[in-house]
């Protein structure tokens, strides 16, 4: 980046602490127009705590904020003193900071869900006439030409972003990449000068991610958006590929690498992360076994130990329906029958189901568990069937399941929330975060808490985890393979999305 | 044929009151037990300008209307801070508030409408002016109920307008995901209080179209069961459209008690049974059918 290139935002002095843990501490940067950056750090470092200061969700402690987008300098001093917070218009929200041409993504998404993807990307434009409530009865012919504009530019820059066709599709009803890139298409039609990114390519494929990462380039060269991004450790070598810098949390300052620097660390992927994994369990004498199963997925799994003959989880003829419409169960050309999906995961086995973005993965857990009901076939643990008992006898039955999402108890003190989950021992990794809530902790620090719940209560006959490595550090993660080995008394699966290679 | 005139004229009392409750449970997504509290607001307004000013429908219905807009400050103002259960707490606590005030602001032996017995209690206001517009008193039955039909058709009208236009598109969105609604610009507080305040407005108007037609109004038209109805009637109906939902609910619901009378019960049992019977309903579109007859809104 030239040192001729305008400053877009900076901060000085920025400090944030929750109860007595100082989460940044004297943290300062300056962001400069069309950069790429790139925020890492390990699970707690506090990215997403800065993420939600510099976008106004959360105030600091201390320290001053500026942004330039507006082409004059806009500073947020903290502490606010008393007087300017009286002031209504004065306030650092999440709107004002929007309004200055800050805009954010969710690692949820967050579209509205009841608005086609046309409307969700209208009401990214500022100043609309008709977001008066009255306006619509004395300026009606100018909204109306106001309307037909907005809807224009709505659809070309969906067309843009390859949703030509969908605009009128309801937001709910569109895949989870398409979800992210109508969320990037938002924030671009908001006008936004400055993008940060909550972990945009989580939980895509590799299809998905080349599309998202695509559209973030177009979005730099053509827009000149400056664009920070929170990523996966799997996912940072993709953005590597595109950043012009890389910032990196650790014990509250920001140190600021260069990509090469990064990449030379010799990152993860995730197929880095999995299947070698699963190669190296098989070991010199051992075989990982690959089957493709319908829709493009890719079940792997490998035999730790001999067992008994009966696998731990057999899925046979397995339909499953969302309305009329089958999510597992491949329909025939003609659409009169659809073929269940079948496989088996043997005794001692750990096994990983890749599949593409829109297969079904969710819905296989939640038949899997008995939160929705099989239209076909049959799911039976060691042996006994369990499609058709409740969710509580599954699991006592001996199903283990960890969700990808909403998987711990935001409310419970992490100590509480051990205890519902019937952990004997507090392992040595969790004893920090104790008497702590659930929902104070960073994202990556709750999954840790999660996969503990999961995994250490009781041997389970099959345990099946969705994304488990969502959001953990590359010490987690090694951390969290090991367990999955040394608590594997049955057989595990983990629901992962589809790999490039 | 009064007989089903005064059921058409309640119908365009109560579809107007419906479609204002709409804006803040459907198009909002705030679930306020309040709602028979602005009723009350215009009715008592638009009855004491009547009465003390002896001011004509127009201008008393504009006094009631802005009475009932500077009461919809204290749910607006909770409504930026408060969500769900305690949302729903608070504005249980207005329409309790406000039907306190009505049932005990008064004193023996003064004229109602004084300050010392503004609103006589549990005897509430009489001899209230029926509606005149430009000097024309419609005081025959078939001329209210056709005044107030062209009034509930100019007020749907009007309603769908706004609810169609980029502003109610940006409620839905705020009722969608505030935090998102936010995140693009949108002052989510402002945008509140304009909703909660139109609703009150129309409330309000409804309070005194029943005012006037009612010519006596007490505490108890306006009570905690009121505004248990009023929500009821848009949970049947359905919300989230800007007239269909809130039309079919107050239809349902204002036919049922008329349906029970050919029953012959005594009243006790058919007043009762009313109750039974809209419980039973909401029971069943909870159930069944939880976006109502003809919403399009499925709330949570």
């Amino acid at each position: 980046m030239s040192a001729f290139t305008p400053t877009v935002m900076s901060a000085a002095g920025l400090h944030k602490r929750f109860g007595g843990q100082i989460i940044l501490n004297e943290t300062a940067f300056e962001m400069r127009q069309g950069e790429v950056v790139l925020l890492r750090g390990a699970n707690g470092a506090g990215k997403t705590t800065l993420l939600n200061i510099l976008t106004g969700n959360l105030e600091p402690d201390a320290g001053a904020i500026s942004l330039y987008t507006t082409g004059r300098e806009e500073c947020f001093q903290f502490p606010r003193s008393w007087a300017r917070n009286l002031n209504f218009m004065d306030h650092f929200t999440p709107e004002r900071i929007a309004r200055e041409g800050v805009s954010r993504s969710w690692q949820d998404i967050r579209l509205f869900p009841t608005h086609t993807l046309r409307d969700n990307v209208a009401l990214a434009i500022q100043n609309q006439t008709g977001e008066s409530p009255f306006a619509v009865f004395y300026k009606r012919g100018q909204i109306r030409a106001e309307e037909a504009k907005i809807a224009k530019d709505a659809d070309a820059l969906l067309a843009q972003f390859g949703l030509g066709g969908r605009e009128l599709s309801s937001a709910d009803m569109v895949s989870l990449g398409q979800s992210k890139r109508v969320a990037i298409a938002r924030s671009v039609l908001a006008g936004a000068k400055i993008l940060f990114l909550d972990e945009p390519l989580a939980a895509l494929d590799s299809r998905g991610i080349d599309d998202v990462m695509g559209l973030l380039r177009r979005v730099v060269d053509e827009h000149k958006v400056t664009v920070v991004v929170v990523e996966h450790v799997f996912n940072i070598p993709r953005v590597l590929d595109m950043a012009t810098t890389v910032w990196t949390i650790a014990n509250g300052r920001i140190q600021i690498e260069t990509p090469a620097a990064v990449g030379a660390q010799g990152l993860p992927t995730e197929s880095d992360g999995v299947r070698p994994w699963l190669r190296q369990l098989a070991g010199s004498g051992g075989q990982v076994v690959e089957r493709q199963l319908p829709g493009g997925a890719l079940l792997s799994h490998v035999a730790l130990k001999p067992g008994a003959a009966e696998p731990a989880l057999d899925v046979k003829d397995l339909v499953v329906r969302r309305g009329r419409r089958p999510v597992i169960g491949t329909p025939s050309a003609d659409g009169q029958e659809v073929a269940g999906l079948s496989f088996a995961l043997p005794q001692g086995s750990i096994g990983v189901l890749q599949a593409p973005n829109g297969w079904g993965k969710t819905t296989f857990l939640e038949a899997l568990s008995g939160v929705i009901p099989i239209a076909r076939g049959s799911i039976a643990i060691d042996g006994k069937a369990v499609h058709d008992r409740p969710t509580w006898d599954r699991i006592g039955r001996g199903l283990g399941i960890l969700q990808s999402r909403d998987n711990v108890f935001p409310n419970l003190l992490v100590d509480e929330a051990i205890k519902l989950a019937g952990v004997p021992e507090v392992p040595e990794h969790i004893k920090p975060f104790l008497g702590r809530r659930v929902a104070a902790l960073s994202g990556g620090e709750r999954q840790n808490v999660a996969a503990v719940c999961a995994l250490y209560a009781r041997p389970n006959a099959v345990n099946v985890l969705d994304e488990p490595f969502g959001m953990l550090d590359a010490k987690a993660i090694g951390r969290l393979q090991s367990e999955i080995v040394a608590r594997n008394s049955g057989a595990t699966l983990m629901l992962l999305p589809a790999a490039s290679n | 044929m009064n007989y089903l005139l005064h059921l058409l004229i309640f119908l365009d009392i109560y579809v107007i009151v419906a479609l204002s409750l709409n804006v803040i449970v459907g198009y909002v997504g705030l679930l306020t037990l309040a709602h028979a509290a602005y009723f009350a607001m215009g009715g008592y307004a638009y009855a004491l300008v009547s009465l003390l000013l002896g001011w004509e429908f127009v201008p008393a219905a504009i006094a009631a209307i802005l009475f009932a807009v500077a009461l919809s400050f204290a749910l607006s103002l909770a409504s930026w801070r408060l969500k769900g259960d305690f949302f729903v707490l608070f504005s249980l606590a207005v329409q309790v508030a406000v039907y306190t005030v009505l049932w005990n602001w008064r004193k023996s032996g003064a004229q109602p409408g004084t300050w010392e017995n503004l609103t006589n209690g549990a005897d509430g206001l009489n001899a209230i002016a029926k509606p005149e517009v430009f000097g024309y008193k419609f005081t025959a039955i078939d001329e209210t109920a056709v005044l107030f039909t062209v009034v509930m058709i100019v007020v749907a009208l009007a309603t769908r307008l706004m609810l169609t236009s980029p502003w109610g598109r940006m409620l839905k969105a705020i009722r969608d995901d505030e935090l998102a609604a936010r995140g693009l610009g949108k002052d989510v507080r402002v945008v509140k209080m304009q909703a909660i305040g139109v609703a009150a407005a129309l409330a309000g108007f409804a309070g005194s179209m029943f005012a006037s037609y009612m010519a006596f109004i007490n505490p108890m038209s306006f009570d905690l069961n009121q505004s248990i109805m009023l929500l009821s009637m848009i949970i049947v109906g359905g919300v989230g459209n800007a007239f269909i939902g809130p039309f079919f609910g107050a239809l349902i619901l204002i036919a049922i008690p008329e349906a029970l009378r050919f029953l012959d019960l005594p009243l006790v049992v058919a007043a009762e049974l009313r109750l039974m019977v809209y419980g039973l309903l909401l029971i069943v579109m909870m159930r069944w059918r939880p976006q109502g007859v003809a919403g399009s809104y499925r709330m949570e």
